[in-house]
Protein backbone atom coordinates (compact mmCIF):
# COMPACT_ATOMS: atom_id res chain seq x y z
CA UNK A 1 0.00 0.00 0.00
CA UNK A 2 2.92 2.54 1.06
CA UNK A 3 4.28 2.22 -2.72
CA UNK A 4 1.23 2.95 -4.22
CA UNK A 5 1.76 6.99 -3.61
CA UNK A 6 5.32 6.78 -4.70
CA UNK A 7 4.53 7.37 -8.64
CA UNK A 8 7.69 8.92 -10.73
CA UNK A 9 7.16 11.66 -12.45
CA UNK A 10 4.51 12.08 -15.41
CA UNK A 11 3.65 15.91 -14.57
CA UNK A 12 5.13 16.48 -10.96
CA UNK A 13 4.74 13.07 -8.55
CA UNK A 14 7.98 11.89 -6.01
CA UNK A 15 10.25 9.51 -8.33
CA UNK A 16 10.15 6.64 -7.28
CA UNK A 17 13.24 6.26 -4.26
CA UNK A 18 14.10 2.77 -4.94
CA UNK A 19 14.11 3.64 -8.87
CA UNK A 20 16.70 6.56 -7.79
CA UNK A 21 18.62 4.86 -5.46
CA UNK A 22 19.57 2.49 -8.83
CA UNK A 23 20.16 5.35 -11.28
CA UNK A 24 22.37 7.21 -8.60
CA UNK A 25 24.68 4.48 -8.20
CA UNK A 26 25.17 4.11 -11.99
CA UNK A 27 25.09 7.55 -12.24
CA UNK A 28 28.19 7.98 -9.76
CA UNK A 29 29.94 4.46 -11.34
CA UNK A 30 29.85 6.51 -15.22
CA UNK A 31 30.82 9.69 -14.63
CA UNK A 32 33.16 8.88 -11.70
CA UNK A 33 33.30 12.72 -10.52
CA UNK A 34 32.80 13.40 -6.63
CA UNK A 35 29.48 14.23 -5.16
CA UNK A 36 30.28 18.24 -4.15
CA UNK A 37 31.58 18.52 -7.58
CA UNK A 38 28.75 17.37 -8.96
CA UNK A 39 26.84 19.88 -6.28
CA UNK A 40 28.76 22.72 -8.22
CA UNK A 41 28.33 21.70 -11.88
CA UNK A 42 24.46 21.60 -11.57
CA UNK A 43 23.91 24.06 -9.03
CA UNK A 44 25.94 26.33 -11.56
CA UNK A 45 23.54 25.13 -14.06
CA UNK A 46 20.72 25.77 -12.49
CA UNK A 47 21.70 29.49 -11.68
CA UNK A 48 22.82 30.30 -14.29
CA UNK A 49 19.79 29.87 -16.56
CA UNK A 50 17.80 32.66 -14.74
CA UNK A 51 20.98 35.02 -15.15
CA UNK A 52 21.06 34.41 -18.85
CA UNK A 53 17.53 35.03 -19.25
CA UNK A 54 17.80 37.62 -17.50
CA UNK A 55 20.38 39.10 -18.92
CA UNK A 56 18.43 39.00 -22.36
CA UNK A 57 15.61 40.49 -21.39
CA UNK A 58 17.55 43.34 -19.94
CA UNK A 59 19.84 43.83 -23.51
CA UNK A 60 16.19 43.64 -25.08
CA UNK A 61 14.30 46.47 -22.98
CA UNK B 1 -4.08 31.34 -38.64
CA UNK B 2 -3.90 34.64 -38.12
CA UNK B 3 -4.47 36.40 -34.92
CA UNK B 4 -4.76 39.80 -34.66
CA UNK B 5 -4.74 41.83 -38.74
CA UNK B 6 -5.97 44.87 -39.96
CA UNK B 7 -8.33 45.04 -42.59
CA UNK B 8 -6.13 45.53 -45.13
CA UNK B 9 -2.57 43.98 -45.39
CA UNK B 10 -0.27 44.92 -42.54
CA UNK B 11 3.63 44.47 -42.07
CA UNK B 12 4.54 40.88 -40.63
CA UNK B 13 8.04 42.47 -39.57
CA UNK B 14 9.38 40.76 -36.99
CA UNK B 15 11.87 42.33 -34.62
CA UNK B 16 14.41 40.20 -33.36
CA UNK B 17 12.96 37.27 -31.17
CA UNK B 18 9.41 37.55 -30.08
CA UNK B 19 8.97 38.86 -26.20
CA UNK B 20 7.05 35.27 -25.81
CA UNK B 21 9.74 33.55 -26.06
CA UNK B 22 11.15 35.02 -22.98
CA UNK B 23 8.28 34.32 -20.89
CA UNK B 24 8.25 31.17 -21.95
CA UNK B 25 11.91 30.74 -20.53
CA UNK B 26 10.82 32.04 -17.26
CA UNK B 27 8.05 30.22 -16.92
CA UNK B 28 10.30 27.05 -17.69
CA UNK B 29 12.73 27.95 -15.08
CA UNK B 30 9.57 28.06 -12.61
CA UNK B 31 8.27 24.64 -13.59
CA UNK B 32 11.68 23.19 -14.22
CA UNK B 33 11.95 24.02 -9.91
CA UNK B 34 8.57 23.35 -9.20
CA UNK B 35 8.33 19.75 -10.97
CA UNK B 36 12.03 18.85 -9.88
CA UNK B 37 11.59 19.94 -6.12
CA UNK B 38 8.24 17.47 -5.58
CA UNK B 39 9.58 15.13 -7.81
CA UNK B 40 12.97 15.53 -5.11
CA UNK B 41 10.49 13.80 -2.39
CA UNK B 42 11.21 10.40 -3.07
CA UNK B 43 15.31 10.87 -2.88
CA UNK B 44 14.53 11.63 0.59
CA UNK B 45 12.12 8.90 1.37
CA UNK B 46 14.81 6.47 2.89
CA UNK B 47 16.80 9.22 4.88
CA UNK B 48 13.23 10.22 6.49
CA UNK B 49 12.90 7.00 7.42
CA UNK B 50 15.88 6.35 9.17
CA UNK B 51 15.76 9.76 10.83
CA UNK B 52 12.42 9.93 11.82
CA UNK B 53 12.39 6.09 12.73
CA UNK B 54 9.03 5.58 10.50
CA UNK B 55 8.12 3.45 7.54
CA UNK B 56 7.44 4.04 4.24
CA UNK B 57 3.92 3.96 4.56
CA UNK B 58 3.95 6.82 7.37
CA UNK B 59 6.38 8.60 4.88
CA UNK B 60 3.71 8.40 1.89
CA UNK B 61 0.83 9.82 3.53
CA UNK B 62 2.94 12.87 2.75
CA UNK B 63 3.10 11.98 -1.02
CA UNK B 64 -0.46 10.72 -1.33
CA UNK B 65 -2.06 14.12 0.47
CA UNK B 66 0.42 16.26 -2.05
CA UNK B 67 -0.80 14.20 -4.91
CA UNK B 68 -5.11 14.79 -3.96
CA UNK B 69 -3.80 18.55 -2.95
CA UNK B 70 -2.07 18.97 -5.89
CA UNK B 71 -4.71 18.04 -7.61
CA UNK B 72 -7.75 19.63 -5.98
CA UNK B 73 -6.15 22.68 -6.37
CA UNK B 74 -5.54 23.13 -10.09
CA UNK B 75 -9.37 24.52 -10.41
CA UNK B 76 -8.97 26.77 -7.75
CA UNK B 77 -5.80 28.56 -8.96
CA UNK B 78 -6.58 28.60 -12.52
CA UNK B 79 -10.02 30.32 -11.18
CA UNK B 80 -7.28 32.68 -10.21
CA UNK B 81 -5.34 33.01 -12.87
CA UNK B 82 -8.46 33.89 -15.25
CA UNK B 83 -9.76 36.47 -12.55
CA UNK B 84 -6.50 38.13 -11.50
CA UNK B 85 -3.75 37.20 -14.17
CA UNK B 86 -1.45 34.80 -14.23
CA UNK B 87 1.77 36.46 -13.79
CA UNK B 88 0.36 37.36 -9.99
CA UNK B 89 -0.47 33.96 -9.64
CA UNK B 90 2.64 32.29 -10.73
CA UNK B 91 4.23 34.76 -8.76
CA UNK B 92 2.73 34.47 -5.31
CA UNK B 93 2.24 30.45 -6.08
CA UNK B 94 6.22 30.33 -6.47
CA UNK B 95 6.79 32.33 -3.30
CA UNK B 96 4.60 30.52 -1.39
CA UNK B 97 6.21 27.33 -2.40
CA UNK B 98 10.00 28.37 -1.61
CA UNK B 99 9.06 29.67 1.45
CA UNK B 100 7.69 26.49 2.20
CA UNK B 101 10.40 24.55 0.92
CA UNK B 102 12.73 26.24 3.20
CA UNK B 103 10.31 25.44 6.07
CA UNK B 104 10.50 21.76 5.64
CA UNK B 105 13.87 22.30 6.39
CA UNK B 106 13.11 22.62 9.73
CA UNK B 107 10.89 20.25 9.94
CA UNK B 108 11.43 17.37 12.28
CA UNK B 109 8.51 15.62 12.03
CA UNK B 110 6.27 13.26 9.70
CA UNK B 111 3.26 15.64 10.85
CA UNK B 112 5.26 18.75 9.78
CA UNK B 113 6.21 17.17 6.35
CA UNK B 114 2.20 16.65 6.06
CA UNK B 115 1.58 20.20 6.31
CA UNK B 116 4.15 22.02 4.89
CA UNK B 117 4.77 19.26 1.63
CA UNK B 118 1.09 17.37 1.53
CA UNK B 119 -0.54 20.63 1.69
CA UNK B 120 1.16 24.14 1.36
CA UNK B 121 3.86 23.00 -1.51
CA UNK B 122 1.59 20.82 -3.33
CA UNK B 123 -1.15 23.23 -3.06
CA UNK B 124 1.16 26.36 -4.60
CA UNK B 125 2.97 24.03 -7.24
CA UNK B 126 -0.83 23.75 -8.46
CA UNK B 127 -0.29 27.38 -9.19
CA UNK B 128 2.90 26.97 -11.53
CA UNK B 129 1.51 23.68 -13.57
CA UNK B 130 -0.48 23.84 -17.05
CA UNK B 131 -3.55 25.35 -15.51
CA UNK B 132 -2.13 28.33 -15.04
CA UNK B 133 1.50 28.54 -17.25
CA UNK B 134 -0.55 27.01 -20.28
CA UNK B 135 -3.17 30.34 -19.74
CA UNK B 136 -0.11 32.54 -20.01
CA UNK B 137 1.76 30.73 -22.90
CA UNK B 138 -2.29 30.87 -24.62
CA UNK B 139 -2.37 34.75 -24.24
CA UNK B 140 0.86 35.22 -25.72
CA UNK B 141 0.65 32.59 -28.37
CA UNK B 142 -1.81 31.42 -30.67
CA UNK B 143 0.10 30.38 -34.28
CA UNK B 144 2.82 28.63 -32.33
CA UNK B 145 0.27 27.32 -29.47
CA UNK B 146 0.96 23.44 -29.37
CA UNK B 147 4.81 24.37 -29.54
CA UNK B 148 5.02 26.88 -27.04
CA UNK B 149 2.90 24.68 -24.71
CA UNK B 150 5.11 21.66 -26.07
CA UNK B 151 8.60 23.53 -24.90
CA UNK B 152 7.33 24.31 -21.32
CA UNK B 153 5.74 20.80 -20.81
CA UNK B 154 9.18 19.31 -21.43
CA UNK B 155 10.68 22.07 -18.83
CA UNK B 156 8.94 19.94 -16.02
CA UNK B 157 11.07 16.72 -17.49
CA UNK B 158 14.64 18.77 -17.32
CA UNK B 159 13.76 20.04 -13.88
CA UNK B 160 13.43 16.56 -12.84
CA UNK B 161 16.58 15.50 -15.21
CA UNK B 162 18.63 18.19 -13.15
CA UNK B 163 17.08 19.11 -9.91
CA UNK B 164 16.79 15.56 -8.67
CA UNK B 165 20.01 14.75 -9.07
CA UNK B 166 21.06 18.01 -7.84
CA UNK B 167 18.97 17.57 -4.73
CA UNK B 168 20.95 13.65 -4.65
CA UNK B 169 24.10 15.04 -4.60
CA UNK B 170 23.60 17.85 -1.91
CA UNK B 171 22.07 15.12 0.19
CA UNK B 172 25.25 13.01 0.17
CA UNK B 173 27.68 15.85 0.70
CA UNK B 174 25.50 18.23 2.84
CA UNK B 175 21.92 16.91 4.28
CA UNK B 176 18.30 17.05 3.69
CA UNK B 177 17.79 20.00 5.60
CA UNK B 178 20.35 21.33 3.34
CA UNK B 179 19.35 20.46 -0.05
CA UNK B 180 15.68 22.08 0.82
CA UNK B 181 17.17 24.91 2.31
CA UNK B 182 18.80 25.46 -1.35
CA UNK B 183 16.00 24.51 -3.53
CA UNK B 184 13.80 26.67 -1.73
CA UNK B 185 16.24 29.56 -1.76
CA UNK B 186 17.00 29.18 -5.25
CA UNK B 187 12.98 29.71 -5.62
CA UNK B 188 12.66 32.41 -4.04
CA UNK B 189 16.43 34.39 -5.01
CA UNK B 190 16.38 33.65 -8.79
CA UNK B 191 12.60 32.46 -9.93
CA UNK B 192 10.84 34.73 -8.01
CA UNK B 193 12.55 37.89 -9.63
CA UNK B 194 12.93 36.02 -13.13
CA UNK B 195 9.05 35.81 -12.70
CA UNK B 196 8.72 39.24 -11.61
CA UNK B 197 11.29 41.05 -14.32
CA UNK B 198 10.11 38.87 -17.61
CA UNK B 199 6.59 37.11 -16.95
CA UNK B 200 3.90 39.37 -18.16
CA UNK B 201 0.08 37.70 -18.23
CA UNK B 202 -0.18 38.64 -21.94
CA UNK B 203 1.08 40.32 -24.71
CA UNK B 204 -1.44 43.35 -24.23
CA UNK B 205 0.85 44.41 -20.95
CA UNK B 206 3.54 45.34 -22.91
CA UNK B 207 1.95 46.59 -25.73
CA UNK B 208 2.93 43.58 -27.88
CA UNK B 209 0.39 41.75 -30.82
CA UNK B 210 -0.45 38.46 -29.84
CA UNK B 211 2.40 36.04 -32.04
CA UNK B 212 4.48 39.16 -32.21
CA UNK B 213 2.36 40.29 -34.98
CA UNK B 214 3.93 44.01 -35.93
CA UNK B 215 1.19 46.31 -36.00
CA UNK B 216 3.08 49.18 -37.40
CA UNK B 217 1.25 49.48 -40.86
CA UNK B 218 -1.75 50.26 -39.54
CA UNK B 219 -3.49 53.41 -40.10
CA UNK B 220 -5.73 54.72 -37.71
CA UNK B 221 -8.35 54.01 -40.04
CA UNK B 222 -7.98 50.76 -40.40
CA UNK B 223 -10.01 48.59 -37.75
CA UNK B 224 -8.36 45.42 -35.98
CA UNK B 225 -10.23 42.61 -34.95
CA UNK B 226 -10.27 39.60 -32.79
CA UNK B 227 -11.18 36.16 -33.64
CA UNK B 228 -14.22 34.61 -31.75
CA UNK B 229 -14.41 30.89 -31.89
CA UNK B 230 -18.01 29.74 -32.17
CA UNK B 231 -18.06 28.25 -28.34
CA UNK B 232 -16.28 31.03 -26.78
CA UNK B 233 -18.23 31.45 -23.04
CA UNK B 234 -18.28 34.52 -21.26
CA UNK B 235 -18.80 32.21 -18.19
CA UNK B 236 -17.02 29.13 -17.44
CA UNK B 237 -20.19 27.19 -16.84
CA UNK B 238 -21.58 27.94 -19.81
CA UNK B 239 -19.10 25.40 -21.23
CA UNK B 240 -20.34 22.57 -19.60
CA UNK B 241 -23.52 22.44 -21.65
CA UNK B 242 -21.43 21.54 -24.21
CA UNK B 243 -19.35 18.17 -25.77
CA UNK B 244 -15.75 19.43 -26.14
CA UNK B 245 -15.24 20.19 -22.30
CA UNK B 246 -16.81 16.30 -21.52
CA UNK B 247 -14.34 14.91 -24.35
CA UNK B 248 -11.19 16.37 -23.37
CA UNK B 249 -12.11 15.79 -19.76
CA UNK B 250 -12.86 12.25 -20.48
CA UNK B 251 -9.34 11.71 -22.40
CA UNK B 252 -7.26 13.44 -20.08
CA UNK B 253 -9.01 11.81 -16.84
CA UNK B 254 -7.60 8.30 -19.13
CA UNK B 255 -4.26 10.13 -19.25
CA UNK B 256 -4.43 10.34 -15.62
CA UNK B 257 -5.60 6.83 -15.26
CA UNK B 258 -2.71 5.47 -17.72
CA UNK B 259 0.26 7.34 -16.71
CA UNK B 260 -0.20 7.32 -12.60
CA UNK B 261 -0.35 3.47 -12.68
CA UNK B 262 2.35 3.02 -15.25
CA UNK B 263 4.52 5.35 -13.00
CA UNK B 264 3.78 3.39 -9.97
CA UNK B 265 3.27 -0.23 -11.02
CA UNK B 266 5.95 -0.59 -13.60
CA UNK B 267 9.10 -1.45 -11.47
CA UNK B 268 6.48 -3.74 -9.60
CA UNK B 269 5.53 -5.25 -13.22
CA UNK B 270 8.92 -5.49 -13.99
CA UNK B 271 9.73 -7.23 -10.94
CA UNK B 272 6.84 -9.96 -11.60
CA UNK B 273 8.41 -10.42 -14.97
CA UNK B 274 11.44 -11.06 -13.42
CA UNK B 275 13.18 -8.15 -14.70
CA UNK B 276 15.54 -6.57 -12.57
CA UNK B 277 15.09 -3.00 -11.04
CA UNK B 278 17.77 -2.16 -12.94
CA UNK B 279 16.13 -2.69 -16.20
CA UNK B 280 13.27 -1.60 -15.36
CA UNK B 281 15.18 2.29 -14.40
CA UNK B 282 16.79 1.97 -17.62
CA UNK B 283 13.74 1.51 -19.91
CA UNK B 284 11.56 4.35 -17.73
CA UNK B 285 14.85 6.67 -18.28
CA UNK B 286 14.62 5.63 -22.26
CA UNK B 287 10.73 6.31 -22.14
CA UNK B 288 11.79 9.66 -20.88
CA UNK B 289 13.93 10.70 -23.28
CA UNK B 290 11.75 9.53 -26.00
CA UNK B 291 8.81 11.62 -24.48
CA UNK B 292 10.93 14.57 -23.72
CA UNK B 293 11.88 14.66 -27.72
CA UNK B 294 7.96 13.28 -28.58
CA UNK B 295 6.38 16.13 -26.77
CA UNK B 296 8.35 18.70 -28.67
CA UNK B 297 7.57 16.85 -32.44
CA UNK B 298 4.02 16.54 -31.74
CA UNK B 299 3.58 20.33 -30.10
CA UNK B 300 5.32 21.70 -33.55
CA UNK B 301 3.07 19.19 -35.75
CA UNK B 302 -0.28 20.54 -33.59
CA UNK B 303 0.66 23.93 -34.92
CA UNK B 304 0.47 22.22 -38.22
CA UNK B 305 -2.28 19.86 -38.35
CA UNK B 306 -5.80 19.16 -36.45
CA UNK B 307 -4.91 18.81 -32.50
CA UNK B 308 -7.48 16.41 -32.15
CA UNK B 309 -6.52 14.02 -34.73
CA UNK B 310 -3.02 14.30 -32.67
CA UNK B 311 -4.63 13.38 -29.25
CA UNK B 312 -6.40 10.49 -30.98
CA UNK B 313 -3.63 9.37 -31.78
CA UNK B 314 -1.28 9.90 -28.83
CA UNK B 315 -4.55 7.78 -26.72
CA UNK B 316 -4.29 4.75 -29.25
CA UNK B 317 -0.78 4.83 -29.49
CA UNK B 318 -0.47 4.67 -25.63
CA UNK B 319 -3.01 1.81 -26.12
CA UNK B 320 -0.84 -0.30 -28.34
CA UNK B 321 1.99 0.02 -25.60
CA UNK B 322 -0.09 -1.37 -22.92
CA UNK B 323 -1.64 -4.21 -25.24
CA UNK B 324 2.36 -4.62 -25.90
CA UNK B 325 3.01 -5.12 -22.23
CA UNK B 326 0.27 -7.91 -22.39
CA UNK B 327 1.06 -10.07 -25.29
CA UNK B 328 4.72 -9.84 -25.44
CA UNK B 329 7.13 -11.67 -23.37
CA UNK B 330 8.33 -9.67 -20.51
CA UNK B 331 11.84 -8.63 -22.01
CA UNK B 332 10.57 -7.62 -24.92
CA UNK B 333 7.79 -5.62 -23.58
CA UNK B 334 9.32 -3.66 -21.42
CA UNK B 335 11.60 -2.14 -24.32
CA UNK B 336 8.54 -2.43 -26.53
CA UNK B 337 6.04 -0.05 -24.03
CA UNK B 338 9.34 2.51 -23.29
CA UNK B 339 9.60 3.17 -27.43
CA UNK B 340 6.24 3.10 -27.69
CA UNK B 341 4.88 4.48 -24.73
CA UNK B 342 7.48 7.45 -24.51
CA UNK B 343 6.23 8.90 -27.77
CA UNK B 344 2.69 9.18 -26.27
CA UNK B 345 3.85 10.07 -22.13
CA UNK B 346 3.26 13.62 -22.21
CA UNK B 347 2.28 15.21 -25.41
CA UNK B 348 -1.56 14.82 -24.09
CA UNK B 349 -0.73 18.53 -22.08
CA UNK B 350 -0.26 20.79 -24.58
CA UNK B 351 -2.73 19.23 -26.51
CA UNK B 352 -5.13 19.21 -24.79
CA UNK B 353 -4.83 22.78 -22.82
CA UNK B 354 -3.80 23.88 -26.69
CA UNK B 355 -7.48 22.68 -28.37
CA UNK B 356 -9.38 23.85 -24.65
CA UNK B 357 -8.09 27.31 -25.58
CA UNK B 358 -8.81 26.85 -29.18
CA UNK B 359 -12.63 25.81 -28.48
CA UNK B 360 -13.38 28.13 -25.26
CA UNK B 361 -10.77 31.07 -25.68
CA UNK B 362 -8.27 31.80 -23.09
CA UNK B 363 -10.74 33.83 -20.95
CA UNK B 364 -12.00 30.69 -18.37
CA UNK B 365 -9.35 29.00 -19.89
CA UNK B 366 -7.48 28.50 -16.16
CA UNK B 367 -10.91 27.34 -14.67
CA UNK B 368 -11.77 24.73 -17.44
CA UNK B 369 -8.07 23.44 -17.74
CA UNK B 370 -7.97 23.27 -14.06
CA UNK B 371 -10.74 21.10 -14.10
CA UNK B 372 -9.14 18.60 -16.51
CA UNK B 373 -6.15 18.63 -14.82
CA UNK B 374 -8.37 17.42 -11.50
CA UNK B 375 -9.65 14.51 -13.41
CA UNK B 376 -6.30 13.43 -14.35
CA UNK B 377 -4.71 13.39 -10.99
CA UNK B 378 -7.64 11.80 -9.49
CA UNK B 379 -8.11 9.08 -11.68
CA UNK B 380 -4.61 8.87 -11.72
CA UNK B 381 -4.55 8.07 -7.54
CA UNK B 382 -7.83 5.67 -7.97
CA UNK B 383 -5.86 3.76 -10.84
CA UNK B 384 -3.00 3.64 -8.67
CA UNK B 385 -4.62 1.60 -5.58
CA UNK B 386 -7.11 -0.04 -8.13
CA UNK B 387 -4.15 -1.22 -10.08
CA UNK B 388 -2.51 -2.47 -6.97
CA UNK B 389 -5.50 -4.45 -5.64
CA UNK B 390 -6.33 -6.29 -8.60
CA UNK B 391 -2.25 -7.82 -8.31
CA UNK B 392 -2.75 -8.65 -4.89
CA UNK B 393 -6.48 -10.71 -6.36
CA UNK B 394 -4.76 -11.81 -9.55
CA UNK B 395 -1.17 -11.90 -9.15
CA UNK B 396 -0.92 -10.77 -12.09
CA UNK B 397 -0.97 -7.17 -13.90
CA UNK B 398 -2.51 -8.60 -17.53
CA UNK B 399 -6.12 -7.74 -16.08
CA UNK B 400 -5.29 -4.07 -15.02
CA UNK B 401 -3.50 -3.26 -18.26
CA UNK B 402 -6.02 -5.16 -20.84
CA UNK B 403 -8.41 -2.22 -19.12
CA UNK B 404 -5.80 0.50 -18.97
CA UNK B 405 -5.64 -0.50 -23.65
CA UNK B 406 -9.54 -0.50 -23.29
CA UNK B 407 -10.03 3.22 -21.93
CA UNK B 408 -7.36 4.28 -23.97
CA UNK B 409 -9.27 2.65 -27.01
CA UNK B 410 -12.15 4.83 -25.34
CA UNK B 411 -10.20 8.29 -25.11
CA UNK B 412 -8.45 7.96 -28.57
CA UNK B 413 -11.96 7.53 -29.95
CA UNK B 414 -13.55 10.60 -27.79
CA UNK B 415 -10.42 12.59 -28.92
CA UNK B 416 -11.09 11.71 -32.32
CA UNK B 417 -14.89 12.55 -31.97
CA UNK B 418 -14.17 16.14 -31.46
CA UNK B 419 -15.51 18.16 -34.38
CA UNK B 420 -12.72 20.55 -34.30
CA UNK B 421 -13.14 22.01 -37.76
CA UNK B 422 -16.67 23.24 -36.02
CA UNK B 423 -15.56 24.52 -32.74
CA UNK B 424 -12.13 25.33 -32.84
CA UNK B 425 -11.11 29.04 -33.60
CA UNK B 426 -7.74 27.93 -35.45
CA UNK B 427 -10.52 26.95 -38.58
CA UNK B 428 -14.31 28.44 -38.02
CA UNK B 429 -14.77 32.08 -36.24
CA UNK B 430 -18.10 33.87 -35.66
CA UNK B 431 -18.30 37.90 -35.76
CA UNK B 432 -15.40 39.40 -35.62
CA UNK B 433 -15.18 41.81 -32.89
CA UNK B 434 -13.30 45.54 -33.16
CA UNK B 435 -10.12 45.59 -31.35
CA UNK B 436 -11.40 47.04 -27.75
CA UNK B 437 -14.50 45.50 -27.22
CA UNK B 438 -12.71 42.12 -27.52
CA UNK B 439 -14.86 39.02 -26.50
CA UNK B 440 -11.86 37.27 -25.50
CA UNK B 441 -8.59 38.86 -24.60
CA UNK B 442 -5.54 37.25 -25.99
CA UNK B 443 -7.67 35.00 -28.19
CA UNK B 444 -6.99 36.99 -30.77
CA UNK B 445 -7.70 37.19 -34.16
CA UNK B 446 -8.51 37.18 -37.55
CA UNK B 447 -11.01 36.82 -39.76
CA UNK B 448 -14.31 36.77 -40.12
CA UNK B 449 -15.48 33.37 -42.29
CA UNK B 450 -14.28 29.63 -41.73
CA UNK B 451 -10.82 28.84 -42.74
CA UNK B 452 -9.51 25.57 -44.08
CA UNK B 453 -6.67 23.94 -41.83
CA UNK B 454 -4.66 20.69 -42.58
Amino acid sequence: MARLFLPLGHHSEPIDPDLWEWLSTKMNHVLGIDSGAMVLLLGAVIVLFPVVVMVLVWRRR
Amino acid sequence: MSNERAGSKSSQKKQGIYYGWYVIAALFFATFLAIGSRQGFGVFVKTWEQDWQISTATVSIAASVGWLVNGVSQPFVGRMTDVYGGRRVVVISLMVMAIATIGVSYVTNIYGLIALYGFVISFASGGISPATTGVIVARWFEKKRGMAMAVLIAGGSVGGLIVVPFLSYVLIEFSWQTAYWLVGGLALALGVPLLLVVVRSGPEDMGLKIDGEDSSGISDSEIVVKSVGPMFVEKWRDSLGSKPIWQLSIAYFVCGITTASISVHFVRWAISEDISTGTAALAFGVLSGINAAGVLVIGLLSDRWQRKNLLGAVYLVRGIAFISLIVLPGSSAIWAFAVIGGMSWLATVPLTASLTADVYGVRNLGTLFGFANMAHQLGGAAAVMLFGWAFTVWGSYDVPFAIGALTLLVAGIVSLSIREKRVSVRYSQVTPVPDGAAVDSGSGGVGTSSQGGA
